[in-house]
This record gives structure tokens, sequence and C-alpha cells, in this order.
């Protein structure tokens, strides 16, 4: 009985734990749907009294749509780069003897560590000179150099333990490696290359610096850089700019939610590996 | 014959596309930011592709910075200040949820979602809640009655970088606890048993089993954090964009504002290679670490 008494109480402590530090995130939802006037009451009101939605109105007739589909079609298209480079390089790594292997393994251990800013002024000058500043492609190739190391080493890993026999006895029927690659392997691997697909797709959905940097025209601009300019915008009307926080956070939690489980235990092994 | 050269080369095939990737993206920058950084390049110098060679002047320009002397600092405040409670408050969580209820698992797996959402959103979400007037973090302090006027979180020079550092380490939170809690769920249950039997406390057991056995794993946990939080530029930049009177100038910050407010690309690209320097340091030192102890 008193064990059962603990129980509980450590659930609800956890819940309670849990509760207050995602609270920005709740507050961020709540003050959307508040009026101007009440944001600013003391004591703070902690549910709306007074529902509103317009500020989801007032976004809508700003750039936000443009924004949303800029931020798909720039994550979308990097996780593809990041995958077609990052899933036969790891599988390379993982099953042939390739002189200078740690080295290549160096390299990308080495490349998640670096900031952004040190790559940021060369390469704005490097695109400048392709003519490819102003438009998709800028931040899409900067952006792919975040997913690809972190691809590389967390399905490098996978592969390692992958056993080497079900090639071996696709090739005696036959197959090539290539083909015994794309048969065999792609889907045995293909819950963690999803794994892989997501956390590149979020490290490009929450990029600011490449696309405000390489994209001087707000057309091209994705959500993250669209609240950076509503900042100034709206000033404090803090429940368009929570409206517009939402609607750049949802996509996020729905991938999260579906994935929880898988992603938790990618990232724990990909943050170390 | 053919067969045989393609045979010893497949292995390269499959991995070279990602390598020369890498290198044109990142390689050839880092080498062209330290040519970048002994030239003078300038919007106009941009269009017309010649810069002169200055040497190591924009390097000596820099020293005699003092905003330079005021980014390095606060970078290391900020950094050190950061690293060291979201580990300590990563640990407790991590000692929490290593305990044994339903939820366990489930509520921490909730919390990574804090780290995968945009820095820019997180950072907007904490310049909302330290507003003066307009922020829960005051309202809430003024109804309790601890303080009489709103505290200025984010408009003070002397408490702006410390305001930033509390929003830096709820998003450190996440990170520094799941991979606590991966080391944590790999210590071997049965030596907490035996000291149990001889009569060790909780306390004594944490100090002298739990520490020691997961050193290597605090280790790593700590320079990964250093890495990550020194690099950090999203979070200033979206909660103050450096100042008020460049009281929260980090080294990142100040390297872009070089290159894209004032479009000195060469001292930006100076800046960013003594950003570059002590991280790449830092990072050999880590890698040394987890070659030596080979954990995980």
């Amino acid at each position: 009985m008193k064990k059962r008494q603990k129980e509980w109480l450590l659930n609800i402590l956890g819940i309670f734990i849990v509760f207050v530090f995602l609270f920005p995130f709740f507050w961020m939802i709540v003050t959307s749907f508040k009026t101007q006037s009440e944001i600013f009451q003391i004591p703070p009101t902690f549910l709306p009294v007074d529902w509103q939605f317009e500020s989801y109105q007032e976004i809508m007739q700003n750039n936000i749509v443009q924004n949303f589909f800029n931020s798909l079609l720039i994550s979308s298209l990097t996780t593809l780069v990041v995958l077609l480079l990052s899933v036969p390089s790891a599988y390379g790594l993982a099953r042939f003897s390739i002189r200078g292997k740690e080295l290549f393994i160096l390299l990308f251990l080495v490349t998640q560590m670096l900031p952004a800013t040190v790559i940021l002024t060369p390469l704005f000058i490097l695109f400048n000179q392709m003519g490819i500043l102003n438009s998709y492609a800028g931040p899409i190739l900067a952006c792919a150099t975040l997913g690809i190391p972190f691809s590389v080493l967390i399905l490098r890993t996978f592969f390692l333990g992958i056993p080497r026999e079900l090639e071996d006895a696709a090739k005696i029927d036959g197959c090539n490696p290539l083909s015994a690659f794309v048969r065999i392997v792609m889907p045995l691997a293909m819950p963690s290359i999803i794994v892989c697909g997501a956390v590149s797709f979020f490290f490009t959905w929450g990029d600011l610096i490449f696309s405000i940097t390489f994209n001087r025209s707000q057309e091209l601009w994705p959500l993250t850089a669209g609240i950076y300019n509503a900042i100034g915008q709206y000033g404090i009307e803090w429940n368009s700019l929570m409206a517009f926080a939402t609607i750049s956070a949802l996509p996020v939690l729905i991938i999260f939610i579906l994935l929880q489980k898988r992603l938790v235990k990618g990232l724990a092994s990909g943050a170390v590996k | 014959m053919l067969k045989k050269l393609a045979s010893k080369w497949e292995g390269y095939m499959f991995v070279i596309p990602a390598v020369i990737y890498m290198l044109a993206l990142i390689g050839y920058p880092l080498i062209y930011n330290i040519i970048l950084s002994f030239q003078d390049i300038d919007l106009q110098a941009l269009n017309t592709g010649d810069g002169s060679f200055l040497g190591f002047s924009n390097y000596i320009d820099l020293i005699h910075d003092s905003v330079f002397w005021i980014s390095v600092k606060n970078t290391l405040l900020y950094t050190v200040g950061s690293v060291v409670f979201q580990f300590i408050i990563g640990f407790l969580l991590a000692l929490f949820f290593s305990m044994k209820f339903r939820l366990a698992s489930f509520l921490r797996g909730i919390m990574m979602v804090s780290w995968l959402i945009p820095l820019t959103i997180s950072a907007l979400l904490f310049r909302f809640m330290m507003g003066s007037e307009e922020g829960i973090f005051n309202q809430m302090l003024l109804s309790i009655g601890i303080i009489n006027d709103p505290l200025p979180w984010l408009t003070s020079p002397d408490m702006a970088l410390w305001s930033i550092v509390l929003a830096n380490i709820w998003v450190g939170i996440p990170f520094n606890m799941l991979l606590l809690s991966t080391g944590l769920s790999n210590l071997p249950e049965d030596i907490y048993e035996s000291a149990s039997l001889d009569g060790a406390s909780v306390i004594q057991k944490f100090f002298h089993i739990t520490v020691p056995l997961l050193r290597p794993v605090i280790l790593i946990v700590m320079m990964l954090g250093f890495i990550y939080t020194f690099k950090v530029f999203d979070l200033v930049f979206v909660m103050t964009g450096g100042g008020p009177v460049n009281s929260t100038e980090v080294l990142s910050t100040l390297s872009y504002r070089y290159s894209f407010d004032d479009f000195n690309f060469s001292m930006g690209a100076a800046t960013a290679n003594i950003l570059f320097v002590i991280l790449f340091v830092i990072s050999l030192i880590y890698l040394r670490m987890i070659k030596k102890d080979e954990v995980m």
C-alpha cells in the first residue's frame, strides 16, 4: 500500500515538473487567444477570460502563408539532400575497408561542432559569386551541412549492427553491392533513416541565420525569419506574435508526437557518438 | 579487370559524395575565412572581387576594439553560467526520472520537445515572458509582492546577460538530462544493492558510487554543453541583438555585426576565426577524451 502511494506521488510530481518546464509553450498558446489588455493585466489570467481569434486572422494577412510554404519547401528539400548523401556514406563507412576511414569519421564529428557564424561570411561571398543569393538554394545548401554529419554518424552505428550475412546471401543470389544495399539494408534501416530525416527537418525548420543572410527578399523567408521580422513590426502586440509562434511550432510538435519514442532514442545516441 | 577495379573502389563510391559536399561547403569556407581575415573586403570589394592584402591588421584592430573584449568576456560568462546550471538541473531531473514510476520515461521524453523547437521561438517566448509589463515573470513577482517595481530583465545592461543565460539553461536542460539518464541506466545495479547492505545512505551512494562511475559521461556532457553554448547565436540575436550597450554581445553576434551590419567582411571573418580556434581546441580535447574513455 505504501509503495503504491509513493508511486502516485512520483507520478504527480513528475507531471508537475513537466508542466512547469513546458510552461512557456502553454503560455504561448494561451496568449495567442488573449486580448491585448488582458495580456497586461496584473495578476495575470491563466486562461483567456475573453477569447479572441483575431490575432490569427491578423497574421494570415501578413506573409505567414508564404513563410510557411517556404519553411516547408526549404526543410523538405534539405532533408532530401541530407538523406541522399548521408545514407550511402554511412553505409560505406560501416561496411567497406576504406583508407582514411578514421579521418572521415573525425571530419564529420568536428563539423558537427562548428558554429554557423564561422562559415557564414565566406559562404555569403561564395554564393554571391555563384549568383545564388536571393534563392532557395542558399539556405538549402547551407542547412544540409547541419544534418549530414548527424545522420552519417547515427546511421553508421546502425549499419554496423546489421549482420553482414544478409548482404552476403544477397550477393550469392546475384545482387551487386548497390542492389544489396537498396533491397536488403535500406528497408531494415528505414526507422533510423526516418529519425535522421526528422532531425534534419527540425534543424532546417529552426534555421534563421542562413535565410536572413543569404536572402534579402522576404518572399523567400521561412517562418523563423518572418517571426524575427514581425517582432519589429508588431511591437507589443504579443497575441499576434504568439499566434505566429504557435503556427511555427505546430509542425515540430506534430512530428515530435508521432515519432516521440524513436526520436528520443536517436537523439541520445546521436548527441554523443 | 574492370570489375576488380570497381570492387576496390565501391566503398569510396558510397562515402565520397557526402565528404565532397562537406569539404565544399565547410572545408573551403573555413580556409577562405582565413584568407578573408588577412584582406580588406567590404561591399565594394565584394563586387569588384579584389581586396588588398593587409596582413594581421584586422586582428590588431580587433585586439584594440573594446567591444571585442567585452564579447569575449560575455561569451565566457554566458557559457560557464549556462553549462553549470543546466548540468546541475539536468542531473537532478535525470536522477528523478531514473526512479521507477509509470510515467517516468514518457514524461522525460516529452521534455525533449523544447530542444527541438526553433531557437527563434524559444528566444521570442523568453523575450515575452521577461517583458517589463507584459511579462509573466514580473507579473507573478509583483502580484506575490516579492518586488515592488518591475525588474528590467532585458533592458538593464547589468541584468540582460543573466536573463539570456536563464533562457539558455532552459534550452539546455533536456539535452543534459537525456545524456545523463542514458548514463544512469547503464550503471550496474548490484553495486547499489551491496552498498545498501553495508548501510550506505542515499547521499553516500550518490557521491561514492554514482558520480565516480558516471565520470566519463559527466565530462562528455559538460564538454558538449560548452561547445554548443559557446557558439550560441540565435538566442542572443533574437532576445537582445547584443544590447543594451553591448552588454550581451557575444563573439558570434559580433562577427555577424561586422559582416552584415557594417559590411566589413574581413573583420567579421577575423572575429569568426577566433571563435573557431577556441572551439576547435576544445573539440580536439573532447575527441581525445571520448577516444580514451571509449564510453558509449
